[in-house]
């Protein structure tokens, strides 16, 4: 077992807000290849669906959260511009990746504080698009980095799959992790994926003999390993307890939410832990908040840009021991019906659509609701891990 | 602190950029240099303003053995970033050193096979031009290659 450094990270403190909000309304955008929509386009449109299935009208929603790190934002005036309102909107960090986490918490605050009834996330991305432009794309953000551009970059060390293969070729080392094992995870998000209409990959079934005969893109990873690069966006209102009881559908309370830091920011290379992500920060203080144990958790969705960010996450939040993640993950335990953890139901950021995590949240909601493609039978908590590689997040999701 | 230029000859990087300039100019006298706390001698790796451990500012640039071990590597199959794309296949991976495996280096692997290669295998610097087709400068940077 590798000894972390010191610096390898640490939770952020978060104070208490368990039942104190509740996610009452999901939406999604349409999701797809490149197609020419904007970025505020989908927003919008994910807008609208969510606060329509929360049986609210525009002006009814007055908080708007919005990409803290990345993509671009869609302002109050673009909100008011379609909605045709022109009230104050409370305005709060939120967003993808692990926003998608937190931003119920930030908002709890609000509500608690009187300064939102009704509050909406939304996060929305057309790097499919922008990718055909040569602008923008999830390289883009890390090669400004300046010790990438001059220590890593020069030497091929880019971009993502790069640095997630030499992840996972250390945790085959340490741990004893196959590639079998990665391609199980693949494998259980394209068989929900292909159960998951408007799912990106629905009509391309994967079985594991079909993984392995893959060629290697940046050995020991498969194309079949990475996300997609795709245009969507999803969004979900968050409101307070009074009004919750009172949604027109079942409300999914937030137990708990963490948040976790690496010591070393951004520069995967220099990770305290290598084969570890900030969930073992993060989702002990979530699990910790919602007072309940990772064995009680049914439905699980995961950020996950690759196969080995999954499993190092699986291991992390204490699903099981740290390097039993291979095993874990092995045949169908991970499948919606009867695996051990259900598991990126609706086919993931690999198989789904790559909108960095809102459409994940969506996911555990409809599961908690029973309204899922693939349904996890009687799921009654769910939860959520977010990641960027330098922050990890983990949001606790119950049904009544 | 200033930002490294984006070099016309990209990716090769702007050498003259002050936090890393020390480390190329060690590279063309075919040695290793990373920075080291005048304080507490503890190599600290990125180049940081202070050290971690005890908050020394003064930093100079130390020759190291060049020997260390290979962390973990990738090998690059089919093209997926253009500036390497003449480069496939390629292995670009993690060392970490003798002298304070915290310290990991991101280097190119060279005189080996991919299948040759393990973890935690004995490596060592080796002092390469680094060129591109479409570009005039070769830079010498540490490569590294298996201690056979």
């Amino acid at each position: 077992m590798p000894q972390p450094l010191p610096d390898w990270g640490s939770a952020t403190p978060l104070d208490d807000v368990s039942r104190q909000v509740a996610i009452t309304g999901v939406g999604e955008a349409d999701h797809s290849r490149a197609s020419g929509r904007s970025a505020s386009e989908i927003a919008l449109q994910a807008v609208e669906r969510a606060i329509a299935d929360a049986g609210l009208a525009p002006a009814e929603v007055d908080g708007l959260m919005t990409s803290a790190g990345m993509g671009a934002q869609l302002a109050p005036a673009e909100f008011h511009s379609h909605f045709g309102t022109n009230h104050d909107l409370w305005t709060g960090p939120g967003g993808g990746m692990t926003w998608a986490a937190t931003a119920p918490h930030a908002a709890a605050r609000a509500i608690a504080a009187g300064e939102a009834r009704n509050v909406v996330n939304v996060f929305s991305v057309a790097w499919a698009s922008e990718r055909e432009q040569m602008e923008g794309g999830p390289g883009a953000f890390h090669a400004a980095e300046p010790m990438k551009a001059v220590f890593e970059l020069p030497f091929g060390w880019f971009p993502q799959p790069v640095y997630f293969a030499t992840i996972a070729r250390r945790h085959m080392h340490e741990y004893g992790t196959t590639l079998e094992q990665l391609g199980a995870i693949a494998v259980a998000c394209r068989r929900h994926a292909n159960l998951t209409p408007g799912a990106l990959m629905h009509d391309k079934p994967l079985d594991l003999e079909g993984y392995l005969a893959r060629p290697m893109l940046v050995d020991p990873l498969r194309v079949e390993d990475c996300c997609l690069i795709s245009d969507g966006g999803a969004a979900y209102v968050m409101t307070g307890p009074e009004r919750a009881r009172d949604a027109a559908k079942p409300p999914a309370w937030v137990l708990g939410v963490g948040e976790g830091r690496s010591g070393a920011g951004l520069y995967w290379s220099q990770q305290g832990d290598f084969t570890a992500t900030p969930q073992v920060f993060s989702a002990p203080a979530a699990f910790e908040m919602a007072g309940i144990a990772p064995a009680e958790v049914d439905v699980l969705t995961l950020y996950d840009p690759f196969t080995i960010v999954a499993l190092m996450q699986i291991e992390d939040m204490g699903f099981c021991p740290k390097g039993d993640g291979g095993a874990f993950v092995e045949g169908s335990r991970l499948h919606f019906d009867g695996g051990a953890l259900p598991y990126n139901t609706h086919g993931g950021l690999l198989s789904h659509a790559y909108v960095l995590g809102i459409a994940h949240v969506v996911e555990v909601v409809r599961q908690l609701r029973g309204e899922a493609a693939a349904q996890v039978p009687g799921a009654r908590v769910g939860v959520y891990g977010g990641y960027t590689g330098h922050l990890a997040s983990t949001l606790v999701l119950a049904r009544d | 602190m200033d930002l490294p230029r984006r070099m016309p000859d990209f990716p090769l990087p702007d050498t003259e950029w002050a936090p890393g300039r020390g480390f190329f100019e060690a590279a063309a006298r075919s040695e290793l240099a990373i920075p080291r706390c005048a304080a507490c001698q503890r190599l600290v790796w990125y180049p940081k303003p202070a050290c971690p451990d005890c908050g020394g500012r003064a930093l100079p640039w130390a020759p190291v053995s060049g020997r260390g071990a290979l962390f973990s590597w990738a090998t690059v199959r089919r093209p997926l970033w253009k500036p390497f794309a003449e480069k496939v296949p390629y292995t670009t991976g993690l060392v970490a050193l003798e002298e304070d495996p915290r310290v990991r280096l991101v280097s190119l692997l060279a005189d080996c096979a991919p299948e040759e290669l393990h973890a935690d295998m004995a490596v060592h610097a080796v002092f390469r031009p680094l060129a591109f087709a479409d570009s005039d400068r070769a830079l010498v940077v540490p490569f590294f290659a298996p201690t056979r």
